[in-house]
């Protein structure tokens, strides 16, 4: 009987420890696992705070600029970028008809707007706004939906073919945090980029944007974008604002294979 | 003349686009999934009796439709593994992303239609079957339908009128940005629920019951009422369009290039095919007699609407942002996101329904309504 009796008392000793340290375990997950943000933020991983007193934002002076590229062949080899994904390019255009004609370069790159609508839309928490303004991605969290790229009005958002995660110019947060100047700021030819602390009025940006009138690409956006652009001509300042294409008509004409999406041409 | 400043892009980049064929498909089950059920509620929970005999039927579909739609959501994913964390994290962006409504109203629906259809069904479950229900036992299980699907229709409305949120919420994407579009979504929905039933229907009347007829009374009612859920479609696309492309402001230009671009395929193929003249077979007394017609306006309707989805979902996208003009969509034959993943899951679907099917015991208690019909 009495060994019956300690056996039925052990076992029940077992089933209640072991529910206990269940209920232990599930909660200990449970605190961690769910989360407003994302594990890296609530870790407050560096990479992630950024530097928190200061604003981050770029200005392209356009009468410097020469469409020389530097800057997009900087960029991707700078951060890794794969083939056909840009993210920093220069659209040229040809504003007028000849013989009255004249070139007009637009070197773009993501905004870092002050209302990203990339990341209220993210259902993941895996893209958001550092503390200084740069909006950059998790790609360890990421789960490829999509909706940021369709929700950025500028297109400055691509599936990376390698990572299989949506990515986009950190404004070189890596460079920035080691207190470097961003990859394609270094290499403008022109010095038709500057970027820097808006915060800080001292800054060589707060300077420019004091002594000349400066806008944004597509103001109605609403999303606030903090790319300033000095001598933008407005009749681009909309994009997009023209009907052809000529780089993907010449594609067609080689008779190139249609990739997924491409130009429907002129 | 006002010539303004002409000018030519020269060279820009062509940027990719993340959704593909399965968001449509996605839109079009989600939609029918909805219209399904919400016209199994005509009987349950308005009363409307002489639906009676499909709201069984209507339902379990609604149910197949809605387990196979989020799997295209799935398939769109670059990393599906990742599925958790849309669970775990980001909760902060819940009232912004309408992405993430999906989250309770995809897992909420399934069951409150599942739990629904065990409670129509539950006399058939029995394996006692000549043990008698009492009659409050009866009132009791008909009066838990009735709340189900009271609290059901609100949430088939949000588990399609999400999708439109999805789109709609997109700024960046002028043929999406429109507070129409849940409306929009749910008026084109329930033609292709309609319009699916009426195709649906007749097969498992006719093959898979034990009175093996086709209701064609049903059908012709199902016709008039697809005819109606034309006419509500047509009238909202026709102050979407109106205030979109006349009276909009910037965003009139990028969505008039569009429209001018399809004309021919939106005005013939989508209105006059696929929503007129399914609506006057539906309103005809001498068309809608006949089941071939009938079912023929069916197939146009749901087809039509599932093109909609598509020039919606593809045709907002092509619209470029800071690229001229539009951009035209190859979709892949294999892979992830490919034809292939959407002839999968149209195959798994009927699959599905075939399981379904043969759980529920659907054509004993629709034979109860044309059987007693027989004997008064």
């Amino acid at each position: 009987m009495s060994e019956e009796k300690s056996s039925v008392k052990r076992r029940d000793f077992v089933k209640k420890t072991s529910a206990l340290l269940g209920i232990a375990a599930f909660s200990a997950t449970g605190a961690k696992a769910f989360s407003l943000t994302n594990p890296g933020r609530e870790k407050k991983d560096k990479r992630h705070i950024g530097q928190e007193t200061k604003r981050f934002v770029m200005v392209m002076d356009l009468r410097k600029c020469v469409g020389c590229q530097a800057c997009s062949a900087a960029c991707k080899n700078e951060n890794n970028v794969p083939k056909e994904k840009y993210r920093t390019y220069v659209p040229e255009y040809e504003l007028g008809v000849f013989p009255d004609v004249r070139k007009a370069f637009l070197p773009q790159l993501c905004n870092h707007c002050a209302e990203p609508s990339c990341v209220s839309v993210c259902p993941t928490g895996a893209t958001f706004a550092r503390k200084d303004g740069v909006v950059v991605v998790d790609g360890d969290i990421c789960w490829g939906c999509g909706y940021c790229i369709n929700a950025c009005p500028y297109d400055k958002r691509y599936f990376n073919p390698q990572t299989n995660v949506a990515d986009k110019c950190t404004f070189c947060a890596h460079r920035l945090d080691a207190g470097l100047l961003p990859a394609c700021v270094e290499s403008c030819v022109g010095g038709a980029r500057i970027s820097g602390d808006i915060n800080d009025s001292n800054s060589e940006v707060s300077k420019l944007l004091k002594q000349f009138p400066a806008t944004v690409l597509k103001p109605e956006s609403g999303n606030q974008p903090r790319v300033f652009y000095i001598g933008l001509n407005g009749e681009i300042q909309g994009l997009p604002f023209s009907l052809g294409l000529l780089d993907d008509k010449v594609k067609q004409k080689d008779g190139l294979t249609p990739k997924e999406w491409s130009s429907k041409g002129v | 003349m006002d010539l303004g400043l002409i000018v030519s892009t020269i060279s820009t980049i062509t940027p990719d686009r993340p959704w593909g064929i399965d968001i449509p498909n996605y839109f079009w089950f989600t939609g029918s999934s909805a219209a399904a059920f919400i016209i199994s509620s005509f009987a349950h929970v308005f009363g409307m009796k002489e639906f009676k005999p499909i709201a069984g039927f209507s339902l379990l579909l609604a149910f197949v439709l809605l387990i196979a739609a989020p799997l295209n959501l799935i398939d769109d994913l670059r990393q599906p593994g990742r599925i958790l964390n849309f669970f775990l994290y980001g909760w902060e962006n819940f009232p912004t992303s309408p992405m993430k409504w999906g989250v309770l109203l995809l897992m909420a629906y399934p069951l409150l239609i599942l739990a629904e259809a065990y409670i129509l069904y539950k006399p058939y479950f029995r394996r006692n079957s000549t043990q008698q229900r009492t009659k409050e036992e009866i009132e009791k299980d008909e009066k838990l339908g009735f709340m189900l699907g009271a609290i059901g229709i609100p949430l088939a409305i949000s588990v399609h009128g999400y999708t439109g949120y999805i789109l709609g919420a997109v700024h960046a994407i002028p043929l999406f940005h429109t507070p129409l579009m849940p409306i929009l979504f749910l008026a084109s929905a329930m033609v292709s629920g309609t319009g699916l039933l009426i195709i649906v229907l007749p097969l498992f009347q006719k093959f898979f019951t034990d009175f093996k007829k086709i209701d064609y009374a049903m059908i012709a009612r199902l016709a008039r009422l697809l005819a109606w859920f034309i006419v509500i479609d047509l009238v909202i696309r026709f102050f979407w369009l109106t205030f979109a492309i006349t009276f909009n402001s910037a965003e009139k230009y990028p969505l008039s290039l569009f429209f001018g671009e399809h004309l021919m395929e939106v005005i013939v193929v989508e209105y006059i095919l696929c929503l007129a003249i399914p609506m006057i077979i539906g309103f005809s007394k001498n068309l809608a007699r006949n089941f071939w017609i009938v079912l023929f306006g069916g197939i146009l309707s749901a087809v039509g609407v599932w093109l909609f989805r598509w020039n919606t979902v593809i045709g907002g996208q092509s619209i470029g942002k800071t690229t001229p003009f539009l951009l035209e969509y190859h979709p892949h034959l294999f892979g992830p996101d490919s034809i292939f993943s959407i002839v999968a899951n149209w195959s798994l679907l009927i699959a599905l329904i075939a399981f379904v099917m043969v759980i529920f015991p659907w054509d004993k208690e629709m034979a109860k309504y044309y059987v007693n019909k027989k004997e008064s």
